[in-house]
């Protein structure tokens, strides 16, 4: 009963990543228990990455794992695969976003305070670069799982 | 001052990074949505069973001895009913002995005729074959292929029905890399031909948009061509100059993306500059000439207008992502405004969004997960190799294509992609 109000919470989130995916894909999907308290904290963890990014990183690291997610979500949710899987996929790619950013603003600190401003245009310069290379190998790694995923289930049937 | 004006074009080029970023993700959700459904062309197929015009095939061949062979073999397997089948062969002045392999078929099957170009005639580039190719021409529709092909043995039946319509102008089939596996230049040509064909070009076919005519795989009705003069042979993307031709007449162009023609793609980055180099300024002449038309046209929806704008300025976009790179530091360094910071955040994504064929990362994921491309799918990171290569090819082309204006002088030379005939080993039927 202690909890009671932590798990609604957990449930109300992973209602609304069950309406994105019901919304976007068209078919219905029931959840366990179980699968709602992942959802929840996947939920949970994203926002919490979004919080980190924009309280210690900056803020463009936090507007490009808004994109990161609007983009996965509309478009990697509607595929085959379990939505669950999909939820934890994104986790991931936030946490390795935020990881990124956080290793990347670092070096640009460090390199900024030894070799003085212009380390820091370089860095800017290349930071679009940076974003991009992780966005685009995760969303190509998380393709191949989801189609993957997709083939063993075609093949238990 | 200068901090104004920077901002100002700063602004501009984020609009336009996102107008296109909208509009390629309007298209991948539109395919994904799409793909869930069944197709409905029942009734089309029916009407199309007894819809069989008189076709005929155009094939320009300028020293192709290593690939013509194996498309007229090919031809003469199509299903398509052999007497209502016209096959030209335009031998564009060859060197080797492409000529002659289309003769030895032409002896063995009626249907199939040859044309010799002189040198004084030949070598003036695609368009110039294909309109001495629809002299010869009797079919009520009027296809083309390029000799690196190798179409489907249905591929007419697929096509032909959509000219059911009286509206439709001109189909376009789908075209698949056959040498992908060759090396990592045919994997990544391949990567873009998924993000253009099974994406890009089916959703504008399912929105209503500017479907575009890619210069091969597709047909015409007769009486259209003829109306409009046939090919332009002063502009090197006579393909793109000819899709909003048809456009402009009131017709529109249909996709059939399960009519499938394989092509042998280019197998190292000197050709890759060379075929691309071409298509870019060959684009951009046709955004110079028909931009205004566009926008005019009283036979064009507000939808088409704006996608025929962005279809016709989509070569430009590389040139000003570089620009924005340009524009955007100095900005973030020495005025700092708040917004710079996050509009800088776009251009990771924006990149993708120009990248090879056009097409953006997620849109070629998509198509490769559709088409069931499981290990292609790790090779789209490497498409920003593709994309930094055509910041160069379209730099290079917009400045010669300035400079030609400023000197006068047409420099439309037209550079032969040459085929090795590598593609013949993947052909398992």
């Amino acid at each position: 009963m202690k909890y009671e109000k932590f798990f609604k919470l957990l449930e109300i989130a992973s209602r609304l990543f069950l309406y994105i995916n019901n919304r976007l894909g068209e078919r219905r999907v029931w959840m366990k228990r179980s699968d709602c308290v992942v959802f929840g904290f996947s939920f949970m963890g994203i926002v919490f990455c979004m919080l980190l990014s924009f309280l210690f990183i900056n803020r463009e690291s936090t507007f490009t794992l808004v994109i990161f997610d609007l983009l996965f979500v509309s478009l990697t949710f509607p595929l085959d695969g379990k939505l669950i899987y999909k939820a934890c996929l994104l986790l991931m790619g936030n946490i390795l976003g935020s990881f990124w950013n956080y290793l990347f603003s670092s070096f640009s600190s460090v390199g900024t305070y030894y070799l003085g401003d212009f380390f820091n245009a370089l860095c800017t310069f290349i930071s679009p670069f940076a974003n991009l290379v992780w966005i685009v190998s995760f969303w190509s790694m998380s393709l191949t799982l989801l189609a993957n995923s997709k083939k063993e289930g075609e093949t238990k049937i | 001052m200068i901090a104004e004006i920077l901002e100002a074009v700063f602004i501009l080029l984020t609009v336009l990074m996102i107008a296109y970023l909208g509009r390629h993700y309007i298209f991948t959700l539109t395919v994904l949505k799409n793909s869930r459904k069944r197709e409905k062309f029942v009734t089309k197929e029916k009407l199309a069973l007894a819809y069989q015009p008189s076709v005929t095939i155009l094939i320009p061949a300028r020293d192709e001895e290593r690939v013509i062979g194996r498309i007229l073999q090919r031809i003469t397997e199509l299903t398509y009913p052999k007497d209502k089948m016209q096959i030209i062969v335009i031998d564009d002045a060859s060197a080797d002995n492409t000529g002659k392999i289309a003769e030895e078929y032409s002896k063995l099957h009626n249907y199939i005729q040859i044309i010799h170009r002189s040198k004084e005639e030949g070598g003036k580039g695609k368009a110039a074959a294909l309109n001495a190719g629809v002299m010869h021409a009797n079919g009520e529709i009027i296809f083309c292929f390029d000799a690196d092909y190798y179409p489907q043995k249905d591929i007419l039946e697929k096509l032909t029905k959509e000219f059911v319509d009286p509206k439709v102008g001109a189909v376009q089939g789908r075209v698949i890399v056959l040498n992908e596996p060759q090396n990592m230049v045919t994997r990544l040509v391949a990567l873009e031909r998924i993000g253009g064909y099974r994406v890009d070009q089916k959703a504008r076919d399912n929105l209503g948009l500017i479907t575009q005519f890619g210069g091969t795989v597709g047909g015409f009705r007769h009486s259209l061509i003829e109306c409009l003069g046939g090919w332009n042979e002063s502009i090197l993307a006579e393909d793109t100059d000819l899709t909003f031709r048809v456009y402009l007449a009131g017709y529109r162009i249909s996709y059939v993306y399960d009519a499938e023609c394989y092509e042998e793609a280019v197998e190292n980055w000197h050709a890759y500059w060379k075929q691309r180099y071409r298509w870019a300024k060959g684009h951009m002449q046709c955004a110079f000439k028909h931009l205004f038309k566009v926008l005019k046209s009283n036979n064009l929806t507000l939808k088409e207008k704006i996608d025929g704008l962005l279809l016709l300025n989509v070569y430009f976009m590389p040139i000003l992502v570089l620009l924005s790179y340009i524009v955007g530091v100095p900005l973030l360094f020495a005025y700092h405004p708040q917004w710079v910071s996050i509009c800088w955040a776009f251009i990771p994504i924006s990149l993708y969004s120009f990248v090879g064929n056009f097409a953006p990362f997620f849109e070629v994921g998509i198509g490769a997960y559709l088409d069931g491309r499981t290990r292609a799918q790790w090779l789209i990171p490497l498409l920003i190799f593709t994309f930094l290569y055509n910041i160069a090819i379209c730099t290079k082309a917009l400045t010669d294509l300035i400079m030609s204006k400023i000197i006068g002088k047409n420099g439309n030379n037209w550079a032969k992609t040459l085929h090795s005939g590598n593609g013949n080993i993947y052909i398992t039927n």
